[in-house]
């Protein structure tokens, strides 16, 4: 055998990389179930390989307008994690100096904004996490989230079901995931990468 | 494109079998023992360097989960990091001293984890995540497993491997091998397969539901070199900006310098390398700086800090104990002690990912003799780390905390060489920790106030820092010059940079007004007069490129099983050795991060130029050749570069999916031969291998070059070698006579330079090599530097007429390669890559400096770390010194001995109450008794080696050399 690495590369059989998932294609299980019952469903669903086990529609306990009114005090919660920008979970985006002791944004500031799509695609991708949070709380974004609750995040189980409301679904959604990446280690698109909206980002043409 | 590739390294010490241990050393990989009713000890070790065989390797037993096979198509990524070894059980049959000095202990215990046990503290109401191989649902040690989740295709949740079920029980086991935090919420993230395989992909979906759930401690026993993979590093520091505290394993690529893992090598993550139970740094661990911040910069201080990594005990995949060595290990042993120290907290608001680590960093224990690249801050200290963690106010602190460039060997490399006027600054890469609060930025500038009486004004230094310091982090980087003023001046100078930093105002501050925390870094150097120019050496870095980004292909064509080259090339990193020797031989070596252009050749005597594979700007070439033309000498030290080749060690990746065609060879000899053409010298496509002898010296060609075309008057030496190239693409063997592999050429002109050209490299790399040639360089250097030819070459039997390059062929570009994509040098155009606009040269801009007439105390390691947390003031509560006694080991008692109930406080002991210390001390009693005897028969015995070997002989065994004989 010559030597060098590629004396070496062709995969070999059980270690095989697994096929790349599909969008929608289910993976893992949300939590865990009993062993008994993760023992069965694991022999049925290599049994039936092809077939989706996903007719019944899942529970989501998503609650859109739950509404100013029901927020327990004057306290917000915000997406935490920002270098510059916060966003509220009333939407607003601001500077992070600007964030009031009570976690919200001043809305009178001049630079705070409500539902700011600012450097969000139409295809539902924002340069900005903050500001893909923010968009995604437009009120009108709810049958958009309701449509994907409903298909796409099936692929996504284990972490749309621990999602309680509008505002923990944009955090979640926001975020980049398997969506959004080419050959595991670069982005589709390196810039519009945080998608609130069903499809993932445009692949950036390398 | 980049790799993104994840394997596990998993290497595991059963505690069972019957067989001599010196027997299945000879058979490199060994069989799965029998375990049943074994009594005596054993190991089952495979050692990723023992295999160097041309043929796929015959893994005997393919039941062995635990084995690597090397045969993997996928390169060196993402792995999990746990090391075989228990090394110690070896020699428990020469001497029952050894076996109690070296026995797998109770991590916990030994940690002082009891002492908060005590007082009440077990990990409760803290959620810790381990992102591993997953978990069995009724596994006996676990009290409180929250949630298990599975990131994987495979379709389970439990643990076929025994690498997670080993990490949650350090973290948290309640029973027999006792983790950290019994009572934390567990959360468990199955994010490999039990054939050891993992993707970005699954780790961004796992951590963003780690996210959700407000995980505070996040344990990541994995590690690979891509620190490039840019949506896996982004979402570590995610996961950091939303406060989750990631600790992960700094590798097992030691005792080579160059490998440090990611995310370890992060700033915001808390970096845990291993040492042994006897304090010495595991060899395993992975050192050496950052290499993110190469060619321009300076790498930063990592680990963070070590603990104990080898031989530690760990729950076993079904329940029972068995030790386990590695960074893996290393890591939860942190992770666990993170956890209960988190709950240990009655401020909960006041931990985050920066005050842990300024807790743990501050009040680690320096271990002597180590330097700060190999042990970070020093050994974890859990009860001092809880002293600082309870009197902690938000603040910002300094990693390293001061700057003591003559502290050896602390300060390694920077101890090494001193400074002096006209060399190429001195950076030190220092890292702001920042608990105040996510985001910060530091206020003005940083400010130089050197020190009147002790000569800080002989200095200057220059600053490059974050412009935002996220998340909770940021770097400060120092560059330290010497004054003309001082240029033929000696003595030590010292100074201190103040630096304030400032975060939004947190919830209980007043509205709108920031936190501010000043810091104080204490600097000290060492200054001489400027060395002669045949003295000073430049090592050139700007020209070395290497994974990741692109396939850069491993100089050495034998190394299959680590095919790239991603240790950085730097003299401190994989030129390590080759530096230490310079240094040695009275050399001062200095490193070029740019082009050509940007340095003052009349300075020095040598150019090194090592394994290069980036391209030459024109402007470069141009200005190489005027220096040469006025005296500075050139050392080459090529590689090989053969397109077929190229094309043949092509590999499929299986976790990008995609081929990885290399984008040069071993080293860029299509961009050198251009640069070397105007001296009518090339190098060949040719690649050959093999031992020789040169002046006495055994030598090694490991996959080199030779010398196509030198000047009629130069001096040339030939070897006898294989044709590695026509055995990688023909499997044929051929020896070709009269290799020319080293050409020495004094430029004819009056001042003119000299050049030396040699066609292999592996012999100055410490990564794989085999034998090493500084001598050669030596005596290339006498050359170089003062026109002395030796005897021994220019007299060699060896010597031969210069080739003038007919009928060999000098390599061309390969076709369609990538190197534009990762190349300062050149950038894609129509048509073909084209040489970009010559950068700028970097151009420090001098802080204004602040006098003071101050004395700097004399030690600067013991200056405060922390601001209002004095550690010699703050008392440790009453703690109960009848600790439980940690029993050894001993042969034939295997996992058995674990006290059942474990002696953990809390609930689950109240039933069982004070009994449990009476059998402690009744079970250690008879393990003394049993040790008693055994000692006396030792003693009885004749004895078979020298009574004070440091280290059982047979580790030298298992632990092969990095560089195997082949």
């Amino acid at each position: 055998m010559p030597p060098g690495p590629r004396a070496s590369r062709v995969p070999r059989p059980g270690r095989r990389a697994p096929r790349p998932r599909r969008y929608g294609e289910p993976r893992g299980h949300g939590v865990a179930p009993a062993p008994e019952e993760e023992e069965e469903r694991a022999v049925r669903d290599r049994n039936l390989l092809q077939v989706q086990d996903h007719d019944q529609p899942i529970l989501w306990k998503v609650q859109f307008n739950l509404g100013n009114s029901s927020r327990p005090s004057n306290q917000c919660r915000n997406s935490i994690q920002g270098k510059l920008l916060i966003t509220d979970e009333l939407g607003y985006v601001c500077e992070r100096k600007d964030l009031l002791v009570n976690g919200c944004c001043d809305v009178s500031v001049p630079s705070t904004k409500q539902h700011c799509c600012d450097g969000c695609l139409s295809n539902g991708c924002c340069s900005a996490y903050e500001h893909c949070v923010s968009c995604c709380l437009q009120p009108s974004k709810q049958l958009l989230l309701e449509r994907f609750l409903s298909r796409a995040a099936v692929a996504f189980q284990n972490l749309f079901m621990a999602v309680e409301d509008h505002f923990e679904l944009c955090l979640a959604k926001c975020r980049t995931s398997s969506q959004s990446v080419q050959h595991e280690n670069t982005y589709r698109d390196p810039v519009a990468k945080y998608c609130y909206g069903e499809s993932p980002p445009e692949l950036f043409p390398a | 494109m980049k790799l993104v590739n994840i394997w596990l390294l998993l290497l595991v010490v059963l505690l069972c079998g019957k067989k001599h241990l010196g027997d299945r050393l000879e058979k490199r990989s060994f069989e799965k023992a029998p375990c049943p009713g074994c009594s005596h000890l054993t190991l089952k070790v495979e050692f990723s360097s023992t295999v160097v065989e041309y043929a796929d390797p015959v893994v005997p037993c393919n039941e062995t989960r635990w084995s690597q096979k090397w045969q993997s198509s996928r390169p060196l990524r993402r792995a999990s990091l746990s090391l075989g070894s228990g090394f110690w059980h070896a020699t428990g049959r020469h001497s029952s001293r050894r076996l109690l000095r070296a026995i797998p202990r109770q991590v916990a215990q030994t940690l002082q984890a009891d002492v908060l046990w005590q007082m009440g503290y077990t990990g409760a109401n803290v959620r810790v995540a381990v992102f591993d191989t997953g978990l069995s649902e009724k596994h006996p040690h676990f009290k409180n497993v929250k949630e298990r989740t599975n990131w994987t295709n495979e379709r389970t949740l439990d643990d076929g491997l025994g690498h997670g079920t080993f990490v949650a029980g350090v973290i948290a086991s309640m029973r027999e091998c006792q983790g950290f935090a019994p009572d934390a919420e567990l959360h468990i993230f199955r994010v490999f397969t039990n054939n050891q395989v993992s993707y970005t992909s699954w780790f961004l979906d796992a951590f963003n539901y780690a996210i959700l759930k407000k995980i505070d401690v996040l344990n990541l026993s994995i590690g690979g070199p891509d620190f490039m993979d840019h949506p896996f590093v982004d979402k570590v520091w995610e996961l950091t900006a939303n406060n989750v505290i990631m600790v992960s394993a700094i590798g097992n690529d030691g005792p080579l310098y160059g490998t440090l893992n990611n995310p370890a090598d992060q700033m915001d993550v808390i970096g845990v390398g291993g040492i042994d139970f006897e304090d010495n740094i595991a060899r395993f661990s992975s050192r050496g700086m950052t290499t993110w911040e190469l060619p321009g910069g300076y790498g930063r201080v990592k680990p963070d800090i070590v603990t104990y990594g080898a031989g530690v005990r760990g729950s076993g995949m079904k329940g029972g104990c068995r030790a386990l060595s590695g960074t893996s290990v290393a890591s939860p042993v942190v992770a666990g002690a993170v956890t209960l120290l988190v709950s240990t907290v009655q401020k909960r608001e006041l931990v985050n990912p920066a005050s842990m680590k300024q807790a743990l960093i501050a009040s680690a224990r320096r271990l002597p003799g180590v330097n700060m690249f190999e042990q970070g801050h020093g050994k974890l200290d859990l009860l001092r780390a809880y002293q600082i963690l309870n009197s902690y106010k938000p603040q910002a602190s300094l990693s390293p905390s001061y700057i003591d460039l003559t502290e050896c060997p602390y300060m390694w490399p920077y101890c090494s060489q001193p400074i002096y006027y006209g060399g190429m600054p001195t950076i030190v890469n220092v890292t702001i920790l920042n608990g105040m609060g996510v985001t910060g930025r530091i206020v003005d500038k940083p400010e130089w106030q050197p020190y009147l009486p002790q000569n800080g004004d002989n200095i200057e230094v220059a600053f490059s820092y974050s412009s935002v310091l996220w998340p909770w982090s940021g770097y400060l980087a120092i560059s330290i010059s010497v004054t003309k003023k001082a240029a033929s001046w000696e003595g030590i100078a010292q100074g201190h940079v103040m630096i304030t930093v400032a975060s939004p105002a947190e919830a209980e501050s007043k509205n709108g007004a920031e936190q501010t925390s000043t810091v104080k870094l204490p600097i000290k150097v060492k200054i001489i007069p400027a060395p002669p120019r045949s003295k000073r050496i430049l090592w050139d870095q700007y020209h070395n490129l290497r994974y990741p980004p692109g396939y850069f292909p491993r100089d050495n064509l034998r190394m299959k099983n680590d095919p790239l080259d991603w240790n950085g090339d730097h003299i401190h990193t994989n030129f390590r050795d080759m530096y230490q020797h310079l240094r040695s031989m009275g050399y001062f070596v200095e490193v070029l991060g740019s082009p050509f252009t940007c340095f003052d050749a009349n300075q020095y005597g040598t150019l090194l130029m090592v394994d290069s594979e980036e391209e030459y700007f024109p402007e470069e070439v141009a200005k190489l050749r005027r220096d040469v033309d006025n005296g500075l000498s050139l050392i080459i030290f090529s590689d090989w570069y053969n397109t077929s080749v190229m094309r043949k060690v092509k590999f499929y990746d299986e976790n990008t999916r995609q081929w990885w065609m290399p984008d040069t060879g071993g080293a860029n000899i299509p961009a050198l031969n251009e640069l070397l053409s105007v001296w009518n010298m090339a190098f060949s496509d040719g690649l050959y291998e093999g031992d020789f002898t040169l002046a006495s010296h055994d030598m090694y060609y490991a996959s080199g070059c030779s010398i196509a075309k030198f000047p009629e008057d130069g001096v040339v030496i030939t070897q006898t070698f294989k044709d590695q190239g026509l055995e990688v693409l023909k499997q044929e063997t051929a020896v070709v006579e009269n290799v020319p592999i080293l050409g020495l050429y004094q430029i004819p002109a009056e001042g003119g330079g000299r050049i030396v050209l040699y066609g292999d490299s592996n012999c100055l790399d410490d990564s794989h090599r085999q034998k090493d040639c500084f001598w050669l360089l030596d005596a290339l250097l006498q050359y170089t530097s003062y026109g002395v030819t030796p005897p021994s070459l220019s007299h060699s039997g060896h010597r031969q007429r210069p080739p003038s390059g007919a009928g060999l062929a000098t390599p061309e570009r390969m076709e369609g390669n990538h190197l534009h994509r990762y190349s300062k040098v050149l950038e894609a155009r129509l048509g073909g890559p084209e040489p970009r606009a010559l950068p700028a040269c970097p151009h420090l801009s001098w802080a204004k400096p602040q006098p003071l007439n101050e004395t700097a105390p004399s030690n600067l390691w013991k200056h405060q770390k922390l601001l209002s947390i004095d550690l010699d003031k703050v008392v440790l509560p009453n703690f109960r010194s009848n600790r439980p006694q940690v029993r050894p080991l001993s042969p034939g008692e295997s996992g058995a001995w674990d006290i059942p109930g474990g002696i953990m406080p809390g609930r689950y002991n109240q039933e069982v109450g004070q009994t449990i210390p009476v059998f402690a001390f009744l079970g250690a009693m008879v393990v003394l008794a049993f040790f008693v005897v055994q000692i006396n028969k030792a003693k009885s015995r004749p004895k078979r080696r020298k009574p004070r070997v440091k280290r059982p002989q047979l580790m030298q065994q298992v632990h092969p050399p990095k560089t195997p004989s082949v």
